[in-house]
């Protein structure tokens, strides 16, 4: 066994760590604390990371990417989010449908798309799926309901494709310059057989984005509504096959998405570890240092053992998919495993530190404002019940 | 004898507060134009309204023009108004209770002059200037009993004698009910001689200031505002009070002795007030929303949190019911009715925690939207981690039974 990085996954490694504490975390608690959920991006931390080359980490070299493996790609993602864990997402965010590029898209889509990717540090990359009426249905879609799942409804027109509807909650919603959309090509057809992937680049006709939703945690990260009013999308933007939406998002084998959370989570409680400890040994209650009670002994041992136990868990699935290990549902186990981690860590710093009068830390608070995304933006608890499936008869 | 059984009266009264807050409070405090921004000013059109229904003197005898209600019956409405807004909530809920023990301690003269005052206006509220609220309040545990004078966590307000009165100087920064209470109780170190004195200040007295009330976030955004009801800082410089605006030493010092308890079991009832809010959301939109080909109430996953939810709200109840039922009954301990333990932290530090992590699975039933800020779970959350981890509630409060049970007592 060998736990240890390789000189290029080190390198990545202290390179994110040093943006995180000198570029991100300046600014984190700033942009939490915008009120109106439009104007907490900011362009020049994500043009500052384009040009280390955190947005376009995980596209291949031979299109001018750095193809980091999986295993750099979440030590990269936890650094990253030590310093914010919203400004990590909207980088990994672009490596998930990078991954989908590669993967999937033609070459000539790869020359449109992948290539000003590549070359404009303010390009990022969004995917619409969820609709109001269409969340948990789109991630186990009921055998009994085929109708159920999206209803973006997409009608070919010639050599175009005229979308119709709405998508909700959508990651990079107002920042993106192109998104991948599921749309229905057949509404007679269940989700799996019906539905198609198209690229959306964000100036075509007929599509807008609408709010920009304002949530509790994450609040860098922008979440928007993409509303599609007779939008004409070319043909050749369609991904993989038509009606073949599910599958091409399949042919991309990394199961990264389950993966990016539970690193993401990781920083995190990297950075709640630390912010305890050094509050911890630096200030008094009662006439002793509060590392000096056993109370705050016990919490500080259980967010150690937890960080820990997370770490582990997530390099070696990111390892496990860089050897193209067999699927044995990890990658899902650790994104649930990562939400109770990360709640339950930033619990605990929150006990650590305690009110102060009227007012509490406010990166106490953002922490586990942040950590509460774990449960509602992930499907967190449909992918336990889905990936029973998957799982192997026994362990070990 | 073991009765759970309400009065009429009790019944009658709670379904009009109830009502109340169905139709004023809830779609008020709901409102994505009030639930989105940081600030959240009191709602205080709905706070007279409340008054208007005699919440405001809940705790005060009937002879003295008050519903005298025991503090079971005042959990009881805290519960409901707290539904629909936990500051009001906590903002009735300080002015029952002060009003309650400040009437008890006052001597007849001071009743003759405060009470018309108080009754006469809806908009008459009670704070107490009494402690010190710095940074290492989170930790009241360690402290000495704030009673003693001479320990941490007294007040920063000294008082000198001056002729037949009192000379008092310095601040508080952290008072509830500081912006809308017209009578201040103020304790106050005695300088230069053990003791406290407590002193009965009307809102205008000279030399008594109030600050603006808390913004959200403070000290260049390091610190985000973590309290409910209506908060500002206090000072008083060279105030001057009279000989009849102090109580009575004995009787202050039953009142201070009786406040904490009877707070915390108050904050119990609050608390579940807002779990219940997140529940009665959670319960209407399971039976509503369609996923999986049904509504989602009928998958195991979901049907589970909420039967866990409702679990938990009913165990906290319990718990805090009888808290207060101690409270009003505390010849049953002496009885032997009931174990002799601190009901109100035990009461307190169950339902706070049990009733954050089941607010969390009432949010989780929304999906995304459990997160989003115009939609009221988030807050329902945010509220009850506020409660969690205030004042009277932390990681070391349970403490405080353990010290019950086996008997010891705390080095000062």
């Amino acid at each position: 066994m060998d736990y240890s990085l390789n000189e290029e996954q080190r390198g990545w490694q202290m390179e994110a760590r040093k943006f995180a504490e000198e570029e991100i975390r300046p600014l984190s608690l700033a942009r939490d604390q915008i009120a109106d959920p439009k104007d907490t991006f900011d362009w020049e931390i994500i043009k500052k990371g384009s040009k280390l080359g955190f947005r376009t980490l995980a596209v291949p070299r031979e299109w001018g990417g750095h193809e980091a493996d999986f295993v750099t790609q979440a030590v990269v993602m936890a650094e990253l989010a030590r310093g914010d864990s919203s400004v990590s997402k909207t980088f990994s965010q672009c490596w998930k449908w990078s991954h989908l590029i590669a993967a999937s898209c033609t070459k000539d889509q790869k020359e449109r798309f992948l290539k000003p990717f590549i070359a404009d540090d303010m390009f990022v990359l969004g995917k619409g799926g969820t609709e109001a009426n269409a969340g948990s249905d789109n991630r186990m879609p009921p055998e009994n309901d085929p109708k159920s799942g999206w209803k973006l409804r997409a009608e070919r027109q010639g050599d175009d494709w005229i979308l119709n509807g709405t998508k909700m909650f959508i990651a990079n919603g107002s920042v993106a310059k192109l998104f991948f959309v599921d749309a229905r090509t057949n509404p007679d057809a269940n989700l799996r057989e019906g539905s198609t992937m198209f690229m959306i680049p964000k100036d075509t006709p007929g599509f807008r984005i609408g709010k920009v939703f304002n949530k509790r945690g994450w609040r860098f990260y922008q979440n928007g509504e993409l509303i599609f009013e007779n939008a004409r999308v070319p043909h050749a933007n369609v991904v993989g096959e038509v009606n073949g939406g599910v599958k091409a998002r399949a042919t991309d084998k990394s199961e990264f998405g389950d993966i990016e959370l539970a690193a993401n989570a990781l920083g995190i409680c990297d950075d709640a570890v630390g912010i305890a400890m050094h509050f911890a040994r630096n200030h008094k209650r009662a006439g002793k240092l509060v590392i000096d009670h056993q109370l705050v002994q016990l919490k500080l041992n259980e967010m150690y053992m937890l960080t820990e136990a997370l770490r582990s868990f997530v390099l070696r699935t990111a390892w496990e998919r860089d050897r193209k290990m067999p699927d044995l549902g990890n990658n899902v186990l650790v994104m649930n495993y990562s939400q109770e981690v990360v709640q339950r860590v930033t619990r605990a710093n929150m006990d650590i530190h305690g009110p102060e009068g009227c007012m509490m830390n406010a990166r106490v608070d953002k922490l586990v404002r942040d950590a509460m995304v774990w449960t509602h933006l992930a499907g967190d608890t449909v992918q336990r019940v889905k990936v029973v499936k998957r799982l192997p008869l026994t362990t070990g | 004898m073991y009765d759970l059984e309400l009065t009429p009266e009790q019944i009658e009264i709670r379904d009009a507060v109830r009502d109340f807050v169905t139709r004023e409070v809830k779609p008020a405090a709901t409102d994505p134009a009030r639930l989105e921004p940081f600030e959240k000013p009191l709602m205080t059109g709905l706070l007279d309204q409340a008054s208007q229904m005699g919440l405001r003197t809940l705790g005060l005898p009937e002879e003295a023009g008050g519903a005298g209600a025991d503090l079971l019956t005042t959990c009881m409405l805290l519960e409901e108004i707290a539904v629909g807004d936990v500051d009001l909530a906590v903002v009735l809920g300080e002015t029952a209770l002060l009003v309650r023990e400040v009437y008890g301690a006052m001597s007849v003269t001071q009743r003759q002059h405060w009470l018309p005052k108080f009754e006469s206006d809806d908009r008459f509220h009670v704070a107490l200037v009494a402690r010190d609220d710095d940074a290492e309040r989170g930790w009241s545990y360690y402290q000495a009993q704030p009673v003693d004078a001479t320990a941490p966590g007294t007040p920063m307000l000294t008082a000198v004698r001056d002729g037949k009165g009192w000379v008092v100087n310095g601040s508080a920064p952290f008072v509830s009910n500081a912006p809308v209470a017209g009578l201040f109780i103020v304790r106050a170190k005695i300088s230069g001689a053990p003791g406290t004195v407590t002193l009965l200040l009307a809102r205008d007295a000279q030399g008594l200031s109030i600050d603006e009330p808390l913004p959200a976030f403070a000290s260049g955004n390091e610190l985000a505002r973590w309290h409910h009801g209506a908060v500002a800082a206090v000072t008083l410089k060279n105030c001057r009070a009279a000989e009849a605006d102090v109580l009575v030493a004995e009787a202050a010092h039953r009142m201070h002795a009786s406040l904490g308890g009877r707070h915390a079991v108050q904050m119990a009832a609050i608390n579940i007030g807002v779990a219940r809010a997140a529940y009665e959301a959670a319960v209407d939109y399971a039976k509503m929303r369609w996923q999986g080909g049904r509504h989602i109430v009928e998958h195991q996953a979901i049907g589970m949190k909420l039967a866990d939810v409702a679990i938990q709200l009913e165990a906290a109840r319990g718990l805090t019911w009888k808290a207060a039922w101690v409270a009003d009954h505390p010849a049953a301990i002496g009885n032997r009715s009931i174990n002799d333990l601190p009901w109100p932290v035990i009461a307190r530090t169950f339902t706070a925690e049990a009733l954050h992590r089941a607010t969390l699975e009432a949010a989780e039933c929304f999906g995304a939207m459990g997160v989003m800020r115009d939609m009221p779970l988030q807050k329902y959350v945010h509220d009850t981690l506020v409660l969690r981890h205030s004042v009277d509630c932390d990681l070391a409060s349970p403490l405080v039974v353990a010290e019950a049970v086996a008997g010891f007592s705390r080095k000062s």
